[in-house]
């Protein structure tokens, strides 16, 4: 499953790098934690917070994970949106919470069983 | 990060890499003012104001490896986002400054955590000197490994007796702080 395919199931707003919609997810990691994401999320993951800074396009392009989804409505900075168009980072805005979005993520069946086991 | 200690340990380092011989490392927890201050200072070979300006940005690191440096930038934002602050002030070729401040009580403050794992893993790491204070209101705990070195004579610190002994006198230092260090 790509991007494209979770922004239509979820009707996620896209927010920057648009032209990345096509990457492959490989699975997902939910955290606001931005040193557990670095440590434990996986190449491909699509990642769940509702963290917004500039620091969230840094760890995403760190650890070359799919895209963002920021939940609960958290509106990015410009400078945010700014470094993810430069970095190709898609960020995928919805108003639901983070726990919302990630059961529906397993309805679309991407876990993350290469991190818990 | 889940403790302060973390991004601690982290500045420490930056100190190291940064060529310094002494270290002044100083907490002060002010539960009347609701503040909690970290400060660490160093005579480092510091750095000018276009790298200055450019180290809490985090696409900007001053490792080759890679184009991205997230220690400072986290240690920004986790004080940011307890109604404080992270000052740094520099001088090449005399030393760097680096001062977090949070809210004390702020429910996302992360706690200190394991100040004596954090302290003990920097002295043992290396030749750099550290003077560490550490305020909770009135009470203090403070040494010096310049100190401690002097009266070691030629037993390296690293040595098991010594390294245990550190331990212990660290871990008994914060533990007479803790009653009002939440």
């Amino acid at each position: 499953m790509n991007l494209r395919d979770i922004v239509d199931q979820l009707a996620l707003e896209v927010c920057a790098a648009e032209e990345k919609l096509d990457t492959e997810v490989t699975g997902g990691y939910a955290s606001d934690l931005l040193s557990y994401v670095m440590a434990r999320a996986k190449e491909g993951n699509v990642w769940v917070t509702m963290q917004s800074h500039v620091n969230v396009v840094a760890v995403a392009s760190l650890v070359n994970l799919a895209g963002v989804i920021t939940t609960e409505g958290t509106k990015a900075e410009p400078a945010t949106l700014e470094k993810a168009n430069q970095e190709g980072i898609p960020i995928l805005a919805t108003k639901l919470t983070t726990y919302t979005v990630a059961g529906k993520l397993y309805e679309l069946g991407i876990g993350n069983e290469d991190i818990d086991g | 990060m889940r403790e302060l200690s973390l991004h601690i340990l982290d500045a420490l380092e930056n100190s190291r890499e940064a060529g310094a011989t002494h270290v002044e490392l100083t907490i002060a927890e002010d539960l009347v003012a609701d503040r909690l201050t970290i400060t660490i200072r160093d005579n480092g070979c510091g750095m000018n104001e276009e790298t200055l300006a450019r180290v809490t940005d985090p696409f900007y690191t001053s490792r080759k490896t890679r184009h991205i440096g997230l220690g400072i930038p986290l240690f920004q934002a986790a004080a940011e986002r307890c109604n404080g602050e992270l000052v740094i002030t520099s001088q090449p070729g005399k030393g760097t400054m680096l001062r977090a401040v949070f809210q004390h009580s702020h429910l996302d403050r992360a706690p200190l955590g394991d100040m004596t794992g954090t302290l003990l893993s920097f002295v043992l790491g290396g030749v750099c000197d550290l003077s560490y204070l550490h305020r909770v209101n009135e009470r203090e705990f403070a040494f010096s490994t310049a100190e401690i070195k002097a009266e070691l004579g030629d037993v390296p610190p690293s040595h098991p007796a010594v390294r245990e002994w550190l331990r212990s006198f660290i871990a008994e230092g914060e533990a007479t702080l803790i009653p009002l260090s939440v």
